[in-house]
């Protein structure tokens, strides 16, 4: 986003500098190219901003020490179910790293697969099971976000909500206490609820 | 800041002290101040730095989930601080994500740049720090944090400084004015003492004052001591310059009192001097007067007689007077150089200075000298060359050439040879005088120019020398501006050569020699008086016998027989002298043409020659026949008794004199002259005379008692009938130039009373009488 700008300044250089049409022409022409590509991102779309806030999150959470050096080496986020993401999040993750971690993306349809995952991402497509899946995991440490509605006030961990156009987050502290996870008090200051009992 | 130099010194003391401490006082202070100023901005940044990094750490939740009321509400707690004025958050690419104003909300400011590698940016501004961080969260950034502060603090800092400083500063000064006026005394009071005391000393010129010695070891005190030193040795040398003036003005008071007195006596010694010289001239005076006319008497009458005038005298007789002609002649000579002398040294001989060629003046000394030569059988020879004028007086020019022409006669042996030589020479005319006479050693050329010196071993001769001719010669030439020099070997004869002025001949006078093939008549003068026309074709001779008659004839030449012919008819003269061995034509032939021609066979014709053909000479019509060498009186007797004498009735003449002797020896000479003569004995006898009876002309002595000679003039020219009558001058007497002028004025002719005087008195005698008869004709008619 930071390149744009500047090469549109660049652009701007080369019309004022030179003068010949053919140069004029061209300069437009990839003018415009940019310009859609610079409003394509200036507006990320609502999955662009849940990729990079699933990855934010893991920088506020601390796990157990066990699971992360026991983990194979990379630092998993699973989304579980239809993957809303398309590209987004592998684009949001690639060269990401968390410690000495590998961020990494996989993508499960089983909540028994999500041993390796760190954060679990449920996707709405399965809002139906969601319950079963909360069971299946049990107290792992793993950290459950999801934009599934009421998802915090059903032992859903990070519960993803539309504020305007904004997207918000409520927390389900006890969840996340009872499968070991600590969340960090920065993170818990923007949630715009922070549910502790059992609902 | 031109005038500080002229301050004194403790000013200039002070002045810098001050200057000093003042700077240094403002550098401290400068220094501190921008030290505390330093440290004071590292503080704030310091502090606004870790505001940021609070806020930073703190908005890093709300960055990353967007919540910018949470951010904001971070920022609020920046209200504690209430120098921040503005804070700002931006997303990591820039965006203004929240913001926080302390009063009014303003204008967002735009993402400041972060230079590369740095976490941390600020500056001060407009009276703001701004300070600029990024926010980090796990090694990456995650916005940036902009916070602006004010200075509140600092500027209340610099305010209070400021008063601090200036406060410091005007009592350091003051401090250190007092210290410093303190402390100049130390080196300015020893310094302005000692130019007090200088000047002291140079305005009362009291050089016993001293500087007050410091106490103190230093350049100052040095200087002290040595102005004391100098005082000391400006103070003896002061009292020795007093006592040497003291001393000096003492010795010009005596040597002004010597002077006074030797200038008193020198006055009194002038007048003496002077009074002596006034003697001196009046004894030489009338020792000249009374010297002289004795002289005369003998030298007159002894020539009477030698001439034969009273009578014919026996061999004997002649002898004797000769003697006596010769004695009373070198007598005469001798007293004429001694007055001629003292008047040179006492300054009062008068030059009358007048152009005229030599050629003209030397026959008038040939004339004098070359009886003597032909007595002594010397030849006498002339060379004359000059064609210029000079400026000389004219009768001391002849005695010059006298002198040494009678020298040279005098130490020739018998045969020898006399030249006189006159050439030109640049501005002189060069006249020498050679003789082959006995010579002058080299060591006595050098004193024959002084006076009474006389060149031993020429004794032998009768005639002996005053030994004053030379020295009077060489004055007389070097007054006139000439030189005279000797040359001169023993035994081979000597050289005498002196010069006189030259000056460019003027066509008017033309020198004789020039034109020596013309005959010319050379004295042009009355008609009356007698013309003789003089045949001889030797220039030597024609001058000689010229000179011979000039005085009392006008001469013509002619220098062959043909031309005396040719001359003769035209000129008509009164007598002819005729040489007779002449190349060309014989005289005697000439002779006969003169008579043979009706216009000039009345002319008495005298023959001069050596051969004696008398016989022949009068058959053929000679007058008179002379045997060359021919005499100047035996000459003039001949043509004389030719020529009709000018005298008639009314040429008497009436001598005037005191002396019988010169009387009675003027009346002979003029009797045989042929002119009547009436003789008194004083002037007032003169002027009886003069009242009765008419008279030619009057011969004058001047010195008579009574009524002397100037009294009889002044009567004769107030009486009207008498006024015209000639009156000749004749005396002794050494006359003055006032004399000279009034004789000049008054008379028409004055002689002096020397040994030449007969044959120019008689020649005056007859110029006065032809002239004043010619007048007296012009006035009749």
């Amino acid at each position: 986003m930071n390149r744009a700008p500047a090469t549109l300044q660049e652009h701007h250089g080369l019309w004022r500098d030179r003068s010949s049409l053919l140069r004029r022409s061209i300069a437009a022409v990839l003018w415009l190219l940019f310009a859609s590509s610079v409003f394509g991102q200036d507006k990320p779309s609502e999955y662009q901003v849940k990729a990079a806030y699933l990855y934010n999150f893991g920088r506020f959470v601390d796990w157990p020490a066990e699971v992360t050096t026991a983990t194979t080496g990379s630092f998993t986020i699973c989304v579980l179910g239809e993957d809303p993401f398309g590209q987004a999040l592998d684009a949001t993750l690639a060269g990401e790293t968390r410690g000495n971690q590998k961020v990494a993306a996989r993508r499960i349809s089983n909540p028994q697969e999500a041993v390796d995952c760190q954060i679990l991402f449920i996707s709405s497509s399965e809002a139906k099971r969601l319950n079963k899946i909360i069971e299946a995991l049990g107290n792992r440490a793993v950290l459950t976000v999801s934009d599934i509605p009421q998802f915090s006030q059903h032992r859903g961990m990070i519960e993803l909500v539309l504020e305007g156009n904004r997207i918000r987050f409520e927390v389900n502290l006890t969840a996340t206490q009872s499968a070991g996870l600590t969340l960090s008090s920065e993170l818990l200051k923007v949630a715009t609820a922070v549910r502790k009992g059992r609902d | 800041m031109l005038n500080i130099r002229n301050y004194s010194i403790s000013k200039k003391l002070t002045w810098m002290n001050m200057l000093v401490s003042a700077v240094a006082l403002l550098l401290a202070c400068g220094g501190f101040c921008a030290y505390d100023l330093y440290s004071f901005r590292s503080a704030l940044v310091s502090n606004v730095s870790t505001q940021a990094q609070i806020i930073g750490d703190n908005t890093v939740s709300a960055l990353l989930f967007n919540d910018d009321h949470s951010a904001e509400k971070t920022l609020s707690a920046l209200a504690a601080n209430q120098h921040v004025m503005y804070a700002q958050i931006y997303t990591p690419d820039g965006r203004p994500f929240a913001s926080y104003w302390r009063n009014h909300p303003g204008e967002t400011r735009p993402v400041p740049a972060i230079a590369s590698g740095q976490t941390q940016n600020y500056w001060f501004r407009d009276g703001h720090l701004g300070l600029v961080r990024s926010i980090i969260f796990q090694g990456k950034p995650t916005g940036i944090v902009y916070i602006r502060s004010d200075l509140g603090a600092t500027n209340d800092r610099l305010k209070s400084y400021a008063v601090i400083i200036v406060v410091v500063f005007l009592a350091s000064l003051v401090v250190a004015l007092l210290i410093s006026r303190l402390s100049q005394r130390v080196i300015s009071e020893p310094v302005m003492q000692l130019a007090r005391t200088v000047r002291i000393v140079s305005h009362e010129k009291n050089y016993s004052i001293r500087a007050a010695t410091s106490p103190n070891r230093d350049e100052v005190s040095t200087l002290i001591e040595s102005v004391n030193e100098m005082l000391e040795q400006i103070q003896q040398r002061d009292g020795a310059l007093q006592r040497a003036h003291g001393d000096l003005e003492q010795r010009v008071r005596e040597r002004t009192a010597q002077l006074a007195v030797a200038n008193k006596e020198l006055d009194l010694r002038n007048r003496e001097v002077e009074r002596a010289t006034q003697m001196k001239s009046k004894f030489l005076a009338s020792m000249s007067h009374e010297l002289r006319t004795p002289l005369n008497a003998i030298v007159g009458f002894s020539d009477l007689l030698a001439e034969g005038a009273p009578g014919p005298l026996n061999v004997k007789q002649k002898r004797f007077v000769d003697h006596i002609k010769q004695g009373s002649t070198h007598l005469l000579q001798l007293i004429n150089d001694i007055l001629d002398l003292s008047k040179i040294e006492a300054g009062q001989l008068e030059l009358h200075s007048e152009e005229f060629l030599v050629q003209d003046a030397l026959p008038e000394v040939l004339s004098t000298i070359d009886p003597l030569a032909v007595a002594k059988n010397v030849r006498l020879e002339q060379k004359l060359e000059s064609k210029s004028l000079v400026k000389a007086d004219r009768v001391r020019f002849k005695q010059v050439l006298y002198n040494l022409l009678s020298n040279a006669v005098k130490f020739t042996p018998k045969g020898g040879q006399i030249s006189v030589e006159c050439v030109d020479d640049c501005d002189f005319v060069r006249v020498s005088v050679t003789d082959t006479g006995i010579g002058i050693r080299p060591e006595d050329q050098k004193v024959v120019f002084e006076e009474f010196r006389q060149v031993d071993g020429n004794a032998s001769d009768t005639q002996q020398g005053t030994g004053l001719g030379l020295a009077i010669t060489k004055r007389l030439v070097e007054q006139q501006g000439g030189q005279i020099s000797l040359e001169s070997e023993l035994g081979k004869g000597s050289r005498f050569t002196f010069t006189l002025i030259a000056v460019k001949p003027t066509s008017k006078i033309r020198p004789a020699a020039e034109e020596p093939s013309k005959p010319s008549v050379m004295v042009p003068s009355g008609r009356l008086t007698p013309l003789v026309l003089i045949v001889d074709d030797e220039v030597p001779a024609r001058e000689l016998l010229a000179s011979y008659l000039e005085p009392e004839y006008r001469v013509a030449m002619a220098e062959s027989g043909a031309e005396a012919l040719k001359e003769a008819q035209r000129l008509r003269p009164d007598a002819i002298t005729l040489d007779l061995m002449m190349p060309g034509s014989n005289g005697l032939e000439t002779l006969v043409a003169l008579r043979q021609n009706p216009a000039t066979a009345d002319i008495p014709v005298i023959i001069l020659s050596i051969v004696d053909q008398k016989q022949v000479g009068f058959a053929l019509g000679a007058a008179d026949y002379l045997i060359k060498p021919v005499r100047k009186p035996t000459l003039l007797e001949a043509i004389r008794r030719h020529v009709p004498a000018p005298a008639d009735e009314d040429s008497s003449i009436l001598l005037v004199d005191d002396d019988p002797k010169a009387l009675e020896l003027l009346e002979e000479a003029l009797r045989s002259a042929g002119y009547e003569v009436q003789s008194v004995r004083s002037g007032a006898r003169a002027l009886e005379v003069l009242a009765n009876k008419v008279v030619g002309a009057i011969l004058l002595d001047l010195l008579m008692p009574d009524i002397d000679g100037f009294q009889v003039i002044r009567h004769v020219r107030q009486e009207p009938t008498l006024k015209d009558l000639p009156i000749l001058v004749m005396t002794a007497k050494n006359l003055s130039r006032e004399e000279i002028a009034l004789l000049n004025r008054e008379t028409q002719g004055l002689l002096q009373k020397d040994s030449s005087w007969k044959h120019q008195l008689v020649a005056e005698v007859g110029r006065v009488i032809r002239g004043h008869k010619l007048a007296k004709s012009a006035g009749q008619s």
